[in-house]
């Protein structure tokens, strides 16, 4: 029987209000071409065995439910547990920095009460990864930690990312964005069922924070334990990380990690076709969703299903939602198309390797 | 179980032996087609998209595949309530078991099922055809003659019209003659092997030819010619789209093949008609720097870091750097290695073609080089 159950935050939006995200919420974000990103905390919780999952809604939630309303994708179309669709606590999407708002766990007591594993495993849905997290559930446990928060060494400086202080092995004080070489908290944790619960009635006066902002006065009390993930890892807030971090699957190594044959991502299954190349076509380093037809250049691009990219068309470095029609002629380079785009002929969408540009979804 | 007004009858049994290495480990139904496909998707999203939820499939050459990849019927939609589909293997009772020793006798051992739905009229239908059809318009012809059986037909070239079964009908789509294979046809009409009964009469029928000792209880052999002899009120309904019989190694290529190029006979895309599959979900293909893929089909999951030219890549497969592969199918999983060459082939499920081996040949007057499933072919072999 599964020793977690799961409970995901899907109810804020990313950092800058681009084009991408006034439609939908950043959960529902379109990611490596035919998933969308809260594919993977509910992939990585499925993977460890769990099998009750709840997932905290926005206010805009229909492209949510679309998407996961098909929990058998999943395999969480259960009798018992399954997928659990829950209330945010607020009207709007919440607070930008903060992903686990108390009021939002306290808003799903009754998820948490009427549960009998020991343990919960938290995410939000803006961080990418593939990790084993029936191991680090089972280190937890052994660990005796109130507390385990995964957390990755990263390169650069990430503003929108939680950095953790550490002192034997112990987080001893969290603060808001994370400098090169240092460990960055992966918006993931796991806490005995109990204990969350207990934290709900300690912080009922400052609900209004984030738990992490609120557990800041008591690392001394809680044994919260750091454990530090090896592979992989993306967070996405802003548009610019939206467009590099899709950029990364073209990389072998890191689409091999996300995309491991052991531990699969799931997503919601569509029948469409392979992908069809014309003859004449030419597309190289790329990645291509099924139900595309190609008729013309694709280069360094991520592809979303059933795009057409007629005779003549060219698309360079440039993400391209699903059912967009690039016509012919039309020049595609370091752009993000959003899905339903019809591209007419002879048109030139440019941005920068700096600055993407960004075409909102179409009709 | 509720009554249904029809139900379909599925036969998925065959070893399809004409298959050669491709059936070697798994039904002809549950061959790999057109990348991402098996073959009794089509029959079973036909069912589907026709308005038809209760689907027997006849199964007993090596099923196991065939039946996971059934499970409940959920991927066609045909998971419902009071029907959906039924996985029906020959099966033993207290008088002992016996193998399905026929196309009728197959159906005739389920009789207990058909008569569980009391439907009006049964759908025969073969697993191992590529067609997209609307089940229901022939239902409605059927009803219109009151007929006892409806056979689907459809037009072929005169010159090949020896090589099926050929039906001759009067004025009024009745049908006067089936001929099987005939050398001199009178009639261009091909039986395409799909027919509706009403139900009294097929369950009639299945009883008189299961105590026929000389029968081969073949519906095409034994039961329609008996019908017609006995003047039962038989019709055609005729069909005019794409309709593949893949039950051979040349077929299956050729038929494979005809996906490719501009604008296809028969169109996966459409989202009319649309063919359901029961396929994993992988992430999108993905095409190396030196990767080239030109006139092809990719699905889900390949890696494509090689030559690719004129070939069906399915899902999961692999062709490494400087490979190339040209003429050819490769089904799931299967890998073309470093610098390996592959022409005029079918490679099986999960088969290798280990760095710089050669398979298949471009002179067009061999053969098609087929590796079954699984199979390793190395250098210098």
């Amino acid at each position: 029987m599964a020793r977690a159950i799961g409970l995901i935050t899907a109810n804020y939006s990313s950092e800058d209000h681009s084009l991408l995200t006034e439609v939908r919420p950043a959960a529902s974000l379109p990611f490596a071409g035919r998933y969308r990103l809260i594919d993977f905390p509910l992939s990585n919780m499925v993977n460890a065995g769990l099998r009750k999952v709840g997932v905290i809604m926005p206010y805009n939630y229909r492209s949510i439910i679309d998407h996961i309303i098909s929990s058998k994708d999943w395999n969480l179309d259960r009798k018992n547990g399954g997928l659990f669709i829950l209330p945010g606590s607020a009207y709007g999407s919440s607070r930008e920095s903060s992903r686990f708002l108390i009021r939002d766990i306290d808003a799903n007591r009754s998820f948490l009460e009427k549960s009998d594993t020991e343990y919960v495993v938290m995410a939000s849905s803006n961080v990418i990864y593939n990790m084993n997290l029936e191991y680090v559930i089972a280190t937890h446990q052994e660990s005796g930690a109130d507390i385990t928060i995964l957390e990755k060494r990263v390169d650069a400086d990430d503003p929108d990312l939680w950095a953790a202080d550490i002192e034997d092995g112990r987080v001893k004080s969290m603060h808001r964005g994370v400098k090169g070489g240092e460990l960055a908290f992966l918006d993931t944790f796991i806490a005995k069922r109990e204990l969350l619960l207990q934290c709900l009635d300690w912080y009922q006066a400052v609900s209004h924070l984030d738990l992490f902002e609120a557990l800041s006065n008591d690392f001394e009390r809680l044994y919260v334990m750091s454990w530090e993930f090896k592979g992989y890892a993306a967070s996405i807030f802003r548009t610019d990380s939206y467009y590099r971090r899709n950029m990364d699957l073209l990389d072998p190594h890191i689409n091999a990690d996300i995309f491991r044959t052991d531990r699969t991502i799931m997503t919601k299954a569509h029948d469409v076709a392979p992908a069809k190349y014309e003859p004449g076509a030419v597309v190289s380093n790329s990645l291509i969703s099924a139900g595309s037809k190609i008729a013309g250049t694709v280069t360094g691009s991520v592809l979303g299903r059933n795009v057409r990219v007629e005779k003549g068309a060219v698309i360079i470095d440039s993400l391209i939602g699903q059912d967009c029609v690039i016509e012919s002629g039309a020049r595609v380079v370091n752009a993000i198309i959003d899905r339903n785009n019809r591209i007419p002929e002879n048109t030139q969408l440019c941005g920068t390797h700096e600055a993407v540009l960004v075409h909102g979804k179409g009709e | 179980m509720s009554k249904q007004q029809c139900i379909a009858m599925l036969l998925a049994g065959g070893q399809g032996s004409r298959l050669g290495a491709l059936t070697g480990k798994v039904a002809k139904p549950a061959v790999s087609f057109g990348g991402k496909f098996r073959i009794i998707d089509f029959a079973l999203s036909n069912c589907s998209n026709s308005g038809i939820s209760t689907v027997g499939v006849l199964t007993q050459y090596r099923p196991y595949l065939l039946h996971s990849y059934l499970g409940t019927g959920e991927a066609w939609n045909l998971d419902e309530r009071g029907g959906g589909v039924s996985i029906l293997p020959p099966y033993a009772t207290q008088e002992g078991g016996a193998w399905y020793e026929g196309t009728a006798d197959a159906v005739a051992q389920n009789i207990g099922y058909i008569e569980s739905y009391d439907p009006d009229y049964v759908l025969i239908l073969s697993g191992d055809q590529l067609y997209r059809m609307d089940y229901h318009a022939m239902l409605q012809t059927h009803i219109r003659h009151n007929a006892d059986l409806t056979i689907s037909v459809m037009p072929v070239a005169w010159e090949e019209a020896s090589r099926f079964g050929i039906i001759t009908k009067d004025d009024d789509d009745r049908v006067v003659k089936f001929t099987e294979k005939p050398a001199e046809p009178d009639s261009n009409l091909a039986s395409m092997g799909i027919y509706i009964f009403s139900t009294d009469v097929l369950l009639d029928k299945l009883r008189a030819d299961a105590d026929n000792p000389n029968s081969s209880h073949d519906f095409g052999n034994d039961i329609i010619p008996e019908m017609l002899a006995s003047d039962y009120r038989i019709y055609c309904h005729e069909f005019n789209g794409y309709w593949r019989d893949v039950g051979t190694i040349a077929s299956f290529h050729e038929t494979s093949m005809e996906l490719l190029g501009e604008n296809p006979a028969f169109d996966l895309y459409t989202r009319v008609g649309r063919i359901m599959s029961n396929a994993s979900t992988r992430p999108p293909a993905f095409i190396g720097p030196k990767g080239k893929v030109d006139d092809s089909l990719v699905s889900n999951g390949a890696q494509v870091c090689g030559n690719v030219k004129h070939s069906i890549i399915s899902t999961d497969c692999y062709v490494g750097e400087g490979a190339e592969v040209t003429d050819s199918i490769m089904l799931p999983g299967a890998r073309v290695e470093e610098g390996a060459r592959v022409v005029r082939a079918i490679l099986g499920e999960k088969s290798c073609i280990q760095a710089g081996a050669t398979f298949g040949t471009a002179d067009e007057k061999e053969e098609f080089a087929v590796i079954g499933d699984e199979v390793v072919v190395g250098k210098g072999e």
